[in-house]
């Protein structure tokens, strides 16, 4: 391989990163707010972008009174803000909070069943995602060089999770319910006891991320081409990796971890081929575990 | 003002309030002194909302409080400093200050942030910086102009001096005075029964989870206060 082609392989990974961070990103709000793991998390994601899915199949997609693409997203993302409290109201709301296993437990379940929902639904089989990105760009949409360009497609998911990223940031620093979120991260009985409601913080935290999941759900089926529950594993297993080497709890750590294995998965790919790259992955999880446990922006210990 | 009426608050089985009566007097210092463990950081969690009792009642203005959530509490007019500050540490001063102000929706709520800082000047030169980066005496600044950032009428503060050194708890009480001289009740748990019975109108001494005396700080020899509030008395059973 030549450098050019390991631009390109990083090029493309990073871009596709993007919902690797937004995933992470949900992960990583998640246990910010509550101190807890929510493994349905990505299945919920995927939930959102079936939802989509199915939305489309009503209406139609495409040019004459259908669904515009970019909508995809938003049903995607909203549905999947939906599925994330109905999770969150099973596995946490009633869940005693002082067992930990009953809460993360409670998750696996959850996972299960969005799993089935899914395979039962579908028979088993990968649905085709419309063709979205496709109406909106050129495809490559710039083009350096014949070994070197840029994918319109891989392009329009990064700039659309930029955005996301750039809302859930102002939200959390510009609004009074990213000061509630924040406060209930940090501090939960004195965020009690200037009023916050620790309970609706937790349920809005588990929608924000939800929608940034449904995003993640509805621009991998857009990237893939298509939709299966055979994702769901490898992508809460990826987001996991995510949370992890960018520090739990670190929103700008899940975003570079985010693109990092992204970018990274991509080489591996490239040198090692399919079979390969997620045992490369998994060796960077393990260096990282084992030299850097905290993350690359976690805190070093824990503080009471 | 404040009528607390035979409480009774459980950890699970363990009852750590068994039956606590006491009363605080509008625009007074009132002070619950006792020894480690003797229930009166339940006490102020209880009244605060954030700890439900098993029994018996608790008023503020002649309303019923009883077992509300702590967001009804702060918003009727009671706001605790907790024990250990518990400020907010990766948020920013400021930002500390207006998380307190959180129960509030008028829209004065910068104004009163900048007269904390005239109150609090090493709080308006940190004003940026990260609440868990500030010492432990300009936390407890914080922890209390976070407090007042919901304007209370009745003022909780669970040992504002626990740790600091002697300068600054002479801070803390000078502060303790002019709040109340400003109209501000006060409801004031101490373990420095010195300072305390120099600022309080009133105390309570609490043993055991029972409240074993109320009187003025003239009404006890100080000895047998502090000898009460460290070791609890001889006679408790
Ligand atoms: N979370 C808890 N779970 C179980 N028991 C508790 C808990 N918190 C307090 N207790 C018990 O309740 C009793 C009263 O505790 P509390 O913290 O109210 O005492 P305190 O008077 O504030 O003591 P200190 O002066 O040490 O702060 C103690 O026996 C304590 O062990
Ligand atoms: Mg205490």
């Amino acid at each position: 391989m030549e450098f050019v082609d390991y631009l390109q392989a990083v090029t493309d990974g990073v871009m596709q990163g993007a919902y690797y961070a937004l995933i992470g990103i949900g992960f990583t709000l998640i246990f910010g707010v509550m101190n807890k793991i929510n493994l349905a998390y990505a299945a919920a994601a995927f939930g959102g972008a079936y939802a989509s899915l199915g939305v489309a199949a009503l209406i139609g997609t495409g040019d004459d009174f259908g669904l515009p693409p970019l909508i995809m997203f938003l049903v995607s993302a909203i549905a999947a803000g939906l599925f994330a409290w109905i999770v969150y109201t099973i596995c946490f709301r009633f869940t005693p909070d002082h067992y930990e296993l009953a809460t993360l437990m409670a998750t696996v379940g959850a996972f299960f069943l969005i799993e089935e929902i899914a395979v039962h639904s579908t028979a088993g089989e990968p649905m085709d995602f419309p063709e979205v990105l496709q109406g909106i760009v050129d495809d490559p949409m710039i083009e350096f060089s014949d070994a070197f360009a840029i994918r319109g497609d891989l392009l329009t998911i990064f700039l659309l999770a930029l955005i996301a990223m750039g809302l859930l940031l102002m939200l959390l620093y510009r609004t009074k319910l990213g000061l509630a979120t924040r406060a209930v991260a940090q501090q939960r009985t004195a965020a009690q006891l200037c009023g916050i409601s620790v309970d609706r913080t937790n349920a809005t935290t588990f929608i924000i991320a939800g929608v940034l999941g449904g995003l993640a759900g509805a621009m991998i089926g857009a990237a893939v081409g298509v939709l299966s529950p055979l994702l769901f594993v490898p992508l809460t297993v990826k987001g996991l990796i995510v949370t992890v080497i960018g520090g739990l709890g670190s929103i700008p750590g899940a975003i570079v971890a985010g693109l990092l294995v992204g970018g990274l998965e991509n080489v591996f790919l490239a040198l090692r081929g399919i079979t390969e790259r997620d045992m490369y992955v998994m060796l960077l999880l393990f260096l990282f575990l084992a030299f850097r446990p905290q993350g690359l922006f976690g805190k070093k210990a824990v503080r009471d | 003002m404040l009528e607390i009426t035979d409480i009774v608050t459980s950890y699970g089985k363990i009852e750590a309030l068994k039956g606590v009566s006491l009363s605080v007097a509008p625009g007074k210092i009132t002070c619950l002194l006792g020894p480690n463990g003797a229930g009166k950081t339940t006490t102020m969690m209880t009244v605060a909302g954030l700890l439900k009792p098993r029994r018996g009642n608790i008023a503020f203005e002649e309303r019923n409080i009883t077992g509300r959530d702590p967001g009804h509490i702060v918003q009727s007019g009671i706001a605790l400093v907790p024990e250990n500050r518990l400020v907010f540490p990766d948020m920013t001063v400021h930002d500390n200050l207006r998380t307190g102000a959180y129960s509030r929706s008028d829209d004065e709520i910068e104004d009163d942030i900048a007269r904390m800082f005239e109150r609090f000047p090493r709080l308006h030169e940190r004003q940026e910086q990260h609440a868990g980066t500030l010492s432990g005496g300009e936390q407890q600044m914080l922890a209390v102009a976070r407090a007042l950032m919901a304007r209370p009428k009745l003022l909780l503060m669970d040992e504002p001096s626990l740790g600091l050194a002697p300068l600054i708890v002479e801070e803390i009480f000078r502060i303790i005075r002019d709040l109340n001289a400003e109209g501000t009740s006060i409801f004031l748990v101490e373990q420095n029964v010195h300072q305390a019975l120099k600022v309080a109108h009133y105390f309570y001494l609490l043993e055991q989870g029972r409240v074993t005396f109320g009187g003025s700080p003239g009404d006890l020899e100080e000895d047998e206060v502090i000898q009460r509030a460290y070791l609890g008395s001889a006679e408790q059973t």
